[in-house]
């Protein structure tokens, strides 16, 4: 008797889609199987007869009967995402990696340092921590954006800046004439925080330009090379560690990730590409 | 491991006569190369025992090149003979990526556990076969179910698994003898063979040297030599142990996994458009550090076994060994 096919996606139902930008949308998903993942895992989303491509959720890993997956249209299959009705039937396989040590966060002041679409698996990461929220010193979150409209999960701001255990910065490249937070480039939040930051951890999402001098900031700044958590976007075709697309040295992002630390891979070439 | 002997004659007749059960595939010379073909009256007493390569490596039985993996495996009972000890060795990397237990591809085991492995001794070999440089001997060592020693019309018969034995019980020869061990005849040509091929490939660093060697090579190193290569991929498709495929996608969420390769352009490019692979010479670096330096770290197995296909398959004359001993050329 063959075990289970790994390849075969398990079907879930697109309930509602929300705008976020013009080029980002949030899908809001029920799995019609039992689905459990753990926050940094990803999960491949298949469009029937279209194709697959990996994506980390955005909701809490600790709610499993229904999923958000935050989606930028950048190539083939996000555009044919951003295309979809609810109602439409999306097969998904995984979750796939090693997911966030969140027991290493513990009793510390944890950085989270986000940009563009970026925010979307960081919004998983901080829903769940929020979950125990006690077990963290402080969640620093600093945020950055092209505008204050390229922002996504714009209502869910206010809730987080509401928070005692959040402390909440955002920095716009381009102001409008509402915005009275920071303009520039979102390293430079990290000027703000008052902490010691060799005790600090700190877990990286954006773009690469972003994930390159946000990790030589937090080096600057003084924290541990092995308390950066990046991660790191790869090709990935079957997340099960096989099909060769994401390697990265000694490594297969979707097996050995999707999160490194940096002393991890810092000796590699080209990883900010 | 148990020895028998066998007329050649008897041997080909018994092993067609479960040619209903089994599919019989097996090294066959056809215009000059010799290939796996699919065992019939009319071949059976052509197949290869002393013959050259397949040029097929055994990987594509297990892995084949187009596969629907969105359906149940459904595997027939094959019998592969003629095996080559590179071929076999292979399979140690290809299982520790389809058989890891994390995510167990059952397409894969299916297919491997379906098949019946009977090596063969190397006594043919070309000029680009360089395993002794790897640490890996002329015949079958591991992975084989039955080995295939000829000594002119007498074939001698090392049984290395039960699924060996049960083939031999199965086979029913009346002529079937058993010995005490491999004759004298067969341990010198194995040694004979092995010297040759030292022989060949003196100047051929090893494994670790190599991956010293690739480690101190510059961008200008890798430039040179992909001014050569065209991107065709012969070289990844024809490696006994290179894996890499691309999942694509049919109606119905069934997935076709297909062979695909590093030295294709786009293979690591992401949506948003960043490409670490762009340039062809990294393409090319890409596949040399990922056999010597990445895969061995990663799986605990050899990523070059020394078959030599690559070279032999190049159509822009790259020798792999050549790069590799200016890679490891003392300044």
């Amino acid at each position: 008797m063959p075990g289970k096919n790994i390849y075969k996606p398990i079907l879930f139902k697109l309930d509602e889609i929300e705008t976020e930008s013009p080029l980002i949308k949030t899908f809001f998903l029920h799995p019609e199987a039992d689905f459990h993942f753990k926050t940094g895992q990803f999960v491949e989303v298949t469009i029937d007869g279209i194709g697959e491509a990996p994506y980390t959720p955005s909701s809490s890993a600790t709610v499993s009967d229904r999923m958000e997956i935050t989606i930028m249209k950048a190539g083939y299959v996000t555009s044919k995402m951003h295309e979809l009705h609810p109602g439409a039937t999306l097969g998904i396989r995984g979750p796939f990696g090693r997911g966030y040590p969140l027991e290493k966060f513990y009793g510390k002041d944890v950085i989270i340092l986000g940009g563009g679409v970026g925010i979307a698996p960081l919004r998983c990461l901080i829903l769940t921590m929020l979950a125990e929220s006690e077990k963290y010193r402080k969640i620093h979150v600093c945020l950055g954006a092209k505008s204050p409209g390229d922002f996504i999960y714009k209502s869910w701001y206010p809730q987080l800046r509401a928070m005692e255990k959040i402390n909440l910065l955002r920095a716009v490249d381009k102001a409008d004439q509402e915005w009275d937070e920071t303009v520039g480039v979102v390293t430079v939040l990290l000027d703000k925080l008052d902490l010691d930051f060799s005790e600090s951890v700190a877990i990286v999402c954006g773009p690469p330009v972003m994930m390159k001098f946000g990790t030589y900031k937090l080096l600057e700044k003084g924290v541990r090379e092995e308390n950066i958590y990046l991660s790191m976007e790869k090709n990935m075709s079957c997340g099960l560690g096989k099909c060769g697309h994401c390697a990265l040295g000694d490594y297969y992002v979707c097996k050995d990730g999707p999160v490194f630390t940096y002393d991890q891979i810092k000796d590699y070439p080209d990883i900010w590409i | 491991m148990s020895v028998y002997s066998i007329a050649r004659q008897e041997w080909a007749e018994s092993i067609f006569k479960v040619s209903t059960e089994y599919a019989i595939y097996a090294p066959v010379e056809k215009f000059k190369t010799v290939d796996y073909e699919l065992v019939t009256a009319e071949n059976v007493s052509e197949i290869a025992y002393n013959g050259q390569l397949p040029v097929l490596p055994l990987k594509a039985f297990f892995f084949p090149v187009k596969e629907n993996v969105g359906q149940e495996p459904v595997a027939d009972k094959r019998i592969i003979i003629g095996v080559r000890n590179c071929d076999l060795m292979a399979l140690k990397l290809l299982d520790a990526v389809f058989l890891d237990e994390e995510f167990l591809d059952i397409h894969y085991q299916s297919r491997r556990e379906n098949t019946i492995l009977i090596g063969n001794d190397c006594y043919a070999i070309k000029e680009t076969c360089h395993c002794t440089v790897y640490g890996l001997e002329p015949y079958p060592q591991e992975n084989m179910d039955i080995t295939i020693s000829p000594v002119g019309e007498v074939l001698y018969l090392s049984v290395a698994t039960p699924k060996g034995a049960t083939l031999l019980t199965k086979l029913n020869m009346t002529g079937l003898r058993e010995e005490s061990e491999l004759p004298e005849s067969v341990q010198r040509k194995r040694a004979v063979i092995r010297e040759k091929l030292k022989n060949q490939h003196k100047e051929l660093p090893g494994l670790e040297e190599t991956k010293a060697g690739l480690l101190k090579t510059d961008a200008s190193f890798w430039q040179e030599y992909a001014q050569k290569c065209v991107s065709c991929g012969a070289c990844a498709m024809i490696c006994p142990t290179c894996h890499c495929f691309l999942l694509i996608d049919r109606q119905n969420f069934e997935k076709v996994k297909n062979w695909d390769t590093c030295q294709y352009p786009s293979f690591e490019k992401v949506a948003a458009g960043e490409d670490p692979l762009r340039r062809l010479s990294k393409r090319l670096k890409n596949r040399y550090e990922c056999k010597y330096i990445h895969k061995p770290e990663m799986f605990n197995a050899l990523a070059c076994t020394g078959c030599g296909r690559c070279i032999d398959a190049c159509i822009g004359k790259i020798d792999k060994n050549q790069i590799i001993i200016a890679a490891c050329k003392k300044d």
